[in-house]
Formats: C-alpha cells, sequence, structure tokens
C-alpha cells in the first residue's frame, strides 16, 4: 500500500498481544515461527501477482514449503490462496500474472508440502486440498478459454465454450462424488470440520472439544487481544476497498476470513492478529497522511491565498482545516499510545507469569508463593527409578518429561487419543479396573493434581469430567458413561450428595485420600475443599492398589505408587 | 622331609580353610527349624526325621512355645525352611508369631504345618493367610466308606485313594499306594489362583465333629474335603499345610490298609511325606533363569536397536534341580511373547542344540518399544517370568528400496522427457523458417 502503512503495521505486530501470546517465552508454541512463515508466504504471493515473476512465484513456494515444515495451519494458506485466485477470477480481474504465479506456487507449493512425512499425500486425498486442486483445474481451463476466444470466431466459440463447459463440469462434480463416497478422498478430518461446524467436536471428539483454546472467543477476548485495532479494522477494510486492485482484494479475504475463524476458536485468534495490523496499518497511515497533508500544506496554501488576495473566508476555512488536523493527529497519537501501554500491560500480566510457580496474597497482604510442582517433579526425579513410568492427565507431560525427567504415559502432544482415553478409564474407574489398565500400561507412579487445600481451580477435579469423556469416547471405554458421574439432578457433586460412582473413582480417592482429616478452614468440618467449597463426601477410605509416595507441601501435587499383586494371593 | 611335612601342614590348613565354604554351599537352603508340640514328637515321627537328615536337611528341634526361638539375626533368616508339628499351640515362644512367619515366607522361606482336630489359633492365622481355612476345632474328616478298622469307630481314621492327589509328579512323587489319615478338614479359597489341593478326600468324605449329631450341612463335603492343602506363592515360597499331624508319624508310615477286598497294602505315606517336603522345600520342582540373550540372526551379541521387519533370535537358560544339581529344563510347551502393550508375536519356544530354550521370529512391521517376555507357570514348577526392553526403530531413510519396480515406467518417462527436451533445445535454436529464404 505504502510504506507508512507498513511501518505503522510494523510497528502494531510487534506488541500485539494476540501474537505475543505464542512467542513469547515459555509459552512459545510451533505457531510463533508459523505465522511469520505465513506472512512471509504472503507477502510473497502478493509480489508474485504484482509482478507476474516466475522468480517470486518459486520464492512463494519455498516460503510456504517453510510454512508447511512449521504448522499445521498451513491449510488455511492452501485454501486462502485459491480462493484469492477464484475471487479475482469472479471480478474479472484474471489476468496472465496471476495465471503465472498461481501455477507456479501450487505446482512447486504442493510438491515440496509433500516432501514432510507429516503431509504426505494428503494434498491429493483430502477435502481440505481439493478447492486448491480444483482452481488449479479451473485456471487452466479458464486460461484456455481465453486463448481460443483470442484466436476463433464468436460463434464457434460460443457453442465450443457452452458444450465444454456442460461436460467438464459434469465430469468434475460425478468425479468428486464417486471418491468422496468411495472414501479416495477423504472428507474434512475433525480439526478443520470443527471449524465450518463449530458444534460438530462438541458432540463428537471430546479431546479436541475439551482444550481451552478451541473454545469459541469471547467478545472480551477480542479487545484483550487487540485493543483498537478492532475498531481500525473496518476502517482500514474502507481504504482497501475504495482502491481496489488485486492485493488489496486478498488482503480483504484474508481479513474477513480471519475474523470468521478467529470467532469460532480462541486459538486462532494468532491468525487474525497480523491482518488486523496490517488493514489497521492502512487504515493509520492512511488517514494521517490525509489529514497531513493538511498541516504541511497549510503555511504555502496561506501564503498563495493572501498572494491572490482571496480574502478571510480562505484563512477561516484552511484555519478550521489545520485545527481539524491538529486534533485528528493528537487523537491518532493518544490511541496508539493506549495501544501500547494496553499491550504492554497485557503482555506483563496475562502472557508472562509463570504458570510453574503460583503466587497469591495472604490475608495479611504478603505473599505466598506455591512452588508444589517443581518440588513434586525434582522428588520424582531424584527418588524414583530411571526407567519408572509416570500416568498423569496429558496436561503435565511435558513438565514430567523435562523436569523429572521420567517416561510418561500421555503428554501435551496429544495425537494418540485411544491412548489417552485409556488412561482417561483408568481415572474414571474403580480402583480394581483401573489396576488392570494400569498393569497394561505398566505404570509404576500415578500423578495427580488437587487444589482443594488451597484453592487453585485448575486441578484435576475440575478437569475429570473432560476425562470422563475422553475417556468414554473409545470402544473399550463404552462402560464408562458422563452421566453416572452426576446426582439425579444433574450437578457435578463431591460432597454426601455425589454419585456414588464418582466418590468411589480412583481420581477421587487420589486426590481426598487422608484429606478427610484436615482442617482447611476456620469455622469449617474437616474436608472442606476450598475450590468446590463443600466438604467432601467419601472421607475415611483406605487405597487398595496404590500407596501414597509424595505430596507436595500445599497438597498440590499427589503422587502415588501402584503396588505389585501380593504375594499370597488375591486381594 | 621338612618340605614334605609343611606341604602336608599346608595342604590341611587350605582344607580347613575351604571346607567351611563347601560345606556352608552345600548346607545352603537347607536348614530346617522343626517346632514340636512337645519333646515326645520327635519320636513318635523319627521316621520322617531321619529321612530328612537322609536327604541332607540339617534339623534344629525346639518346642513351640520356647521363649528362645529367634528366626532372624541381625535382620537376616537364619533358618531356610521352617515345619511346625504342633497342631495345638496358641502362641509361638519368642519373637515368633504369625506374623512373622508370614513374612518369612514373604522373604522366600518354606513352610510345612501340620494342623489337627484341635487347632490353636495362630495355626488358624497362617492359615488363612495362606488362602486356606482350618475346620473347626473338633472335627474330623469322617469316611463311612473308606475308612481303616483300627480306627475307634467313629470312621476318622480315613483312607484316601491316590487318585485324590493333585495331579503332579513333582509335588507328590509316583506312589499309587492309598493314603491313611486322621484329622480335621480345610477349606480352600476358590479365588486364590495360587492355591493348590495336594490331597482330597473321596467322593464319600466330609468333615465333622464325629460325637455330635449333624444339624447342619457340612462345611466340606466330598472331593471339596481338603485334607492337604498348598501354596507357591508369587516368590516362589511354598507353603504345605497338613490337617493331620498322625499323617507323618511312624505309626502310619508303617501301617498297613485294609482297601476293602481283604488284602493288606501297606500304606503310602511314606513316599507323599518324603515327595511332599521334598518338594517344599524346594529340592523338586525347582528353575532357575540363568540368562537371556537376543540378537539379530546370524550375529552374536544383543544390538542397540532393532529395526522392523528384522528377524531376530531369542535364547533362554532355564535350569531344573534335580536330585541336588542343576541341569538343563527342557519344556515343549514354553512360549515367548513379544509385547507392546499387547503381545505382536507369541512363539512357542524349542531346545536348541547348546541345551538353551529359542526361537527365531520376524519383527512385526510396527516400530516401538517392545518387551521380550517370558511367562512359564506349571503346577508344581516355579514361575518363571522374565521381560527384556529393546527399541525398534523404523527404517531409516536410506533403508528404503532404491528403485521402486512398479516405478520403472515414470523413471522412463522422466528421462525420455529430459532426452526429448535436450534434442528439441537443438530443433528450436537451429531450426529456420523457408519462408525467409523465398522471400530473400
Amino acid at each position: 500500500h505504502s510504506v507508512g502503512a507498513g511501518l505503522c503495521a510494523a510497528g502494531m505486530i510487534a506488541i500485539v498481544p494476540g501474537y505475543i501470546s505464542r512467542s513469547v517465552a515459555g509459552s512459545y508454541d510451533n505457531e510463533g515461527i508459523a505465522i511469520f512463515c505465513m506472512l512471509f508466504t504472503y507477502y510473497l504471493w502478493i509480489k508474485s501477482v504484482k509482478t507476474g515473476n516466475i522468480y517470486w512465484s518459486a520464492l512463494c513456494a519455498v516460503a510456504y514449503f517453510y510454512m508447511v515444515s512449521s504448522w499445521g495451519g498451513y491449510v488455511f494458506l492452501i485454501n486462502m490462496i485459491p480462493l484469492h485466485v477464484l475471487v479475482l477470477m469472479i471480478c474479472g480481474r484474471f489476468s496472465h500474472r496471476v495465471y503465472v504465479a498461481y501455477c507456479t506456487v501450487y505446482t512447486l507449493g504442493t510438491l515440496l508440502s509433500m516432501q514432510i512425512s507429516f503431509v504426505g499425500f494428503q494434498p491429493v486425498q483430502t477435502s481440505e486440498h481439493m478447492l486448491a486442486l480444483g482452481v488449479f483445474g479451473l485456471c487452466q481451463i479458464y486460461a484456455f478459454v481465453e486463448y481460443l476466444r483470442a484466436n476463433m470466431t464468436p460463434e464457434y466459440f460460443n457453442i465450443l465454450f457452452k458444450s465444454l463447459v456442460i461436460i467438464i463440469s459434469s465430469i468434475i462434480a460425478v468425479g468428486l462424488g464417486v471418491l468422496t463416497l468411495s472414501g479416495k478422498v477423504a472428507p474434512w478430518t475433525g480439526r478443520f470440520y470443527s471449524l465450518l461446524d463449530p458444534s460438530y467436536a462438541k458432540n463428537n471428539i471430546p479431546i479436541i472439544a475439551s482444550v481451552s483454546e478451541h473454545q469459541p472467543t469471547s467478545w472480551s477476548s477480542f479487545y484483550f487481544d487487540l485493543q483498537i485495532l478492532t475498531f481500525l479494522f473496518p476502517a482500514g477494510l474502507y481504504y482497501c476497498f475504495s482502491k481496489l486492485t488485486d492485493h488489496n482484494i486478498f488482503i480483504i479475504l484474508y481479513g474477513v476470513f480471519a475474523v470468521y475463524f478467529a470467532g469460532v476458536m480462541v486459538r486462532l485468534m494468532l491468525v487474525l492478529a497480523p491482518v488486523m495490523c496490517i488493514l489497521s496499518g492502512i487504515a493509520v497511515s492512511s488517514s494521517l497522511s490525509t489529514y497531513m497533508k493538511y498541516l504541511d500544506g497549510s503555511g504555502s496554501q496561506t501564503k498563495a491565498a493572501s498572494k491572490q488576495g482571496k480574502g478571510r473566508q480562505d484563512t477561516n476555512s484552511t484555519q478550521q482545516r489545520e485545527g481539524t488536523a491538529y486534533l485528528f493527529v493528537v487523537l491518532m497519537t493518544f490511541f496508539l499510545v493506549t495501544y501500547t501501554t494496553h499491550c504492554i500491560w497485557v503482555t506483563s500480566e496475562a502472557y508472562s507469569s509463570p504458570s510453574i510457580v503460583l503466587s497469591a496474597r495472604s490475608h495479611d497482604g504478603g505473599r505466598i508463593i506455591f512452588d508444589d510442582f517443581r518440588e513434586a517433579y525434582w522428588w520424582l526425579r531424584e527418588n524414583t527409578p530411571e526407567d519408572a513410568k509416570v500416568m498423569s492427565w496429558w496436561d503435565y507431560g511435558y513438565q514430567i518429561t523435562a523436569m523429572a525427567n521420567r517416561t510418561v504415559i500421555v503428554d501435551n502432544n496429544t495425537w494418540n487419543n485411544t491412548h489417552i482415553s485409556r488412561v482417561g478409564q483408568a481415572m474414571a474407574s474403580t480402583e480394581d479396573k483401573a489396576y488392570e489398565i494400569m498393569r497394561e500400561l505398566d505404570v509404576d507412579y500415578v500423578l495427580v493434581i488437587f487444589g482443594g487445600l488451597t484453592g487453585y481451580s485448575s486441578d484435576d477435579i475440575n478437569k475429570f469430567l473432560w476425562m470422563v469423556r475422553i475417556g468414554g469416547s473409545t470402544p473399550e471405554g463404552e462402560h464408562i458413561k458422563e452421566k453416572d458421574y452426576y446426582t439425579p439432578s444433574g450437578e457435578f457433586r463431591v460432597d454426601g450428595e455425589g454419585s456414588s460412582t464418582l466418590l468411589n473413582c480412583l481420581m477421587y480417592k487420589m486426590c481426598y485420600y487422608r484429606f478427610g482429616q484436615v482442617y482447611t478452614e476456620t469455622g469449617k468440618p474437616p474436608g472442606y475443599d476450598r475450590v468446590r467449597n463443600v466438604v467432601i463426601g467419601n472421607k475415611d477410605f483406605e487405597l487398595d492398589v496404590l500407596e501414597e509416595a509424595y505430596t507436595s507441601e500445599h497438597w498440590i501435587v499427589r503422587i502415588y505408587k501402584v503396588k505389585d499383586l501380593p504375594n499370597r494371593g488375591t486381594r | 622331609c621338612l618340605i614334605h611335612f609343611y606341604k602336608r601342614k599346608m595342604r590341611v590348613l587350605a582344607l580347613l580353610f575351604l571346607a567351611p565354604l563347601f560345606l556352608g554351599a552345600c548346607l545352603a537352603q537347607k536348614k530346617v527349624l522343626v517346632l514340636l508340640e512337645n519333646v515326645a514328637v520327635k519320636e513318635t515321627h523319627s521316621l520322617y526325621f531321619s529321612m530328612l537328615q537322609r536327604n541332607g536337611f540339617t534339623l534344629t528341634y525346639k518346642v513351640a512355645d520356647d521363649p528362645s526361638i529367634t528366626l532372624k539375626k541381625y535382620g537376616e533368616h537364619i533358618y531356610d525352611n521352617i515345619i511346625v508339628f504342633a497342631p495345638t499351640v496358641e502362641e509361638f515362644g519368642g519373637s515368633l508369631s504369625a506374623e512373622a512367619m508370614m513374612d518369612f515366607v514373604d522373604n522366600g522361606g518354606n513352610l510345612l504345618v501340620t494342623a489337627g482336630s484341635v487347632t490353636g489359633d495362630v495355626l488358624r492365622e497362617i492359615a488363612s493367610e495362606s488362602g486356606f481355612e482350618v475346620d473347626e476345632d473338633g472335627t474330623y474328616v469322617i469316611d463311612h466308606h473308606n475308612f481303616d478298622t483300627k480306627d475307634g469307630g467313629y470312621h476318622t481314621r480315613v483312607i484316601s485313594d491316590a487318585q485324590n492327589m493333585v495331579k503332579s509328579d513333582l509335588i507328590v512323587g509316583t506312589g499309587k499306594l492309598p493314603l491313611l489319615y486322621e484329622g480335621t478338614g480345610l477349606l480352600t479359597d476358590p479365588s486364590n489362583p495360587l492355591v493348590m489341593d495336594i490331597l482330597t478326600g473321596s467322593s464319600t468324605a466330609y468333615t465333622h465333629n464325629p460325637s455330635l449329631p449333624i444339624k447342619e450341612y457340612p462345611h466340606t463335603v466330598g472331593k471339596a474335603t481338603v485334607m492337604i492343602a498348598g501354596l507357591q506363592a508369587r516368590n516362589n515360597a511354598r507353603i504345605v499345610f497338613s490337617g493331620s499331624l498322625e499323617f507323618f508319624s511312624d505309626e502310619f508310615f508303617q501301617a498297613e490298609v485294609d482297601t476293602g477286598n481283604g488284602k493288606l497294602v501297606p500304606s503310602g505315606n511314606f513316599e507323599l511325606a518324603e515327595a511332599l517336603s521334598l518338594w517344599c522345600f524346594k529340592e523338586r520342582g525347582v528353575l532357575r533363569v540363568d540368562g537371556i540373550q537376543h540378537s539379530r540372526v546370524g550375529e552374536g551379541s544383543a544390538p542397540e536397536f532393532y529395526t522392523i521387519r528384522e528377524m531376530v533370535q531369542f535364547y533362554i537358560d532355564v535350569k531344573e534341580k534335580v536330585n541336588g544339581e542343576w541341569v538343563p529344563f527342557k519344556p515343549t510347551d514354553m512360549q515367548l511373547e513379544f509385547v507392546r502393550i499387547d503381545p505382536f508375536v507369541r512363539s512357542t519356544m524349542h531346545v536348541a542344540k547348546s541345551e538353551l530354550i529359542g526361537t527365531t521370529f520376524k519383527i512385526p512391521d510396527v516400530y516401538g518399544v517392545y518387551q521380550f517376555k517370558v511367562n512359564y507357570q506349571r503346577l508344581g514348577l516355579t514361575r518363571i517370568s522374565t521381560s527384556t526392553q529393546v527399541s525398534v526403530r523404523p527404517l531409516r531413510h536410506n533403508q528404503y528400496e532404491r528403485f521402486i519396480v512398479s516405478a520403472y515406467p515414470y523413471y522412463a518417462s522422466a528421462f525420455s522427457m529430459m532426452f526429448g527436451v535436450f534434442v528439441f533445445a537443438f530443433v528450436f535454436l537451429y531450426h529456420s523458417d523457408e519462408t525467409k529464404k523465398k522471400t530473400e
């Protein structure tokens, strides 16, 4: 658009919280690199569309390869580019530059992406890539048609065109239908299908639905992550529309689709943040340049006016314009300053505080530090055999692997749903059934997170319903039904009213072992859970198949050892 | 002369130093503590004790409530086996208790206990910890069809056929003679997989107090009347529990049994007692694993990791204790499992020429962390349970076929295209139009 817009956008992207949430040290995931790759690919795409050079298109394909190798979100890219081409075709802006650019990018890009073993043959087999393939075919047809149109007489052309269109479209439709029905072309995978139909995951695949980042976004998160960008975004869109070029259409498409997807899933706010910055940069730069003109030119204009002797009216109007320009510039500066402070505050409060060491304020204002996680992981590291296997919920997998240096059964890279479901079944079953599962998985230690003593609310009892849902989602876990864990009136309670299945399952017993004798709050009986705010229902019980190995200082992390079979017979 | 003298002295000294070592090695596993009801038992069961001593056991006799009994010295168990011939003792002397006995078993010691029609509480506790239950005080095993005529008319001295023994030569020997028994009956826990009924009554036997009228159903009836029960714990410690002390007495060993058709047959008690004691004290039916080897076929030592679809050979060296010596064990039904949560390969092993037991198989097409598991549990033998963890990796990028046969057409088309473009380049560059010449 202009150098100023670019600079502005760059400044905004540097501090936008939506992007920082994924690239700050300690909360770093693939997306940190992927967003850079994506923007680089888009930049090269726009450049190749502008110039029609094979050189830029080839570079774009290489950047696309970099993107594929870093994040699964490349699917967004491989659908956005064909969509752009399609829209250009519909708008009648299809030219040989676009043709050259797209053909090169698609062929080279697909070939390169198939080198990544995770992607493999997906670009020709799954529905997510079919749009790209379809548009590629359409490009060829369109270009061919244009070529014919340029070299043939109109009547011949019309007949040929109509018949060809009918034949080819019917072949494609039938072909696609047959392939999809026969399973050769796989239907949309769960992760992406849930973007189109948000209720799909909640009903069918609990493990995708359970990740908190996959929940739909609330309005407050939009403002939290983007602040004034949300307001400047429509302004930027307007500026793009007013000067419609190929690349502006691309930005508009990207912006609109990113907004839709960010609304479906909180995690995709990350994809939205850069385009918001770009469009807002355009808006800011365009509006500032419009008004700056009045500030710069006002001096010369007044001189010219006085030379021509036009009179007071002109000076008044120029003064007015000057005033509004000053006002506008000051306002814009104010907005940008607040944006900066907001970003800094958000980053320091929400995205930088460590979640491995918690702190809280006591009633007299002093700070209490809960270092239980590190304490427990270090205990595991020092006091268990090197080849011990630890079973916990998948949230803590990477932490245990890194800090305790022990093998875990499931970790944050949740790609084996059956295995996680097995762990969920073990946590949700009674001790005897769970013991069979633990022996099958060769488990030596079990780790749970319990917040009832301190009031730490992201503990395993609060996540327990997800364990039940995930455990019951595979064939071996069919006996685990979510409604068994609720009271008859449909509530999830851990006190005396709670369902007996819940009060006797392994997770409950591990969390609340010996808790019935602990006084947690003044004026309340022992066994008062400070997160659920009730006295627990099943207080004095013994564990048959586990023995308590370690409980951290504030009872946040509890580790149990799996007992061997008894020497002289059954339990 | 002097040299000879000194040499002899050296030899004697050497023998003196080494002898304890030899003795120690021979006497390993053979120290038995015998707890007696009273000193008279030593005389009435002399044949049994002399049989044990003939088999190499060193016996230490103590009366059951002797306060000087200790099982442990400096934290180690002094004895390897314990015999309790004291059915009516209420409490053991010294530091001994039912808990100490079970601790002894859990640390690998073997136990042979006899109860009687009146059984003390401590023995009842030991029985219940081992998976049996002793019937109430005053009850006897009664069989009105198979009894010895020399009893007091109550039909409590019963005869049990050799067929009622557990089907394992290792435990009960090969005797076929009938057995004489007078004592209480035992109940075994059916849900305990480690318990076995070594000797049961005939189908006409039952347990009850012979002097009381029968008002309720007897606790054990028919073949469920267990007279001698056994347990092999998961650590391979063995417990034999008999309901009768008289079973092991000289009188019963030398008795002649009237089987009913007038013929008098010597009782088989001695053979059974000997076989049982040898089995219980780990002289028979004992296996040990001397070593495990696994490698790729053709190689000698275990590699760091395996690759999918490789041929693997696995050998295990198992020895059995026969007459005090460890000889190679030659089973026909020992299986090897190649497990990654579930077994992928289960292969019956055969005896290889070097007296190792092994097999060869192909690693499946799935990579991961596997375990070689051998689980061998047979009636009368100690358990073998070993597991060796190995990792199986997928093919490296250069282990795939270099040229795929079904891709030859594509290779051909690629190369022909290259050649064609090359020729075309020449044609295109150096072709000149005819028309230009014409116009000139």
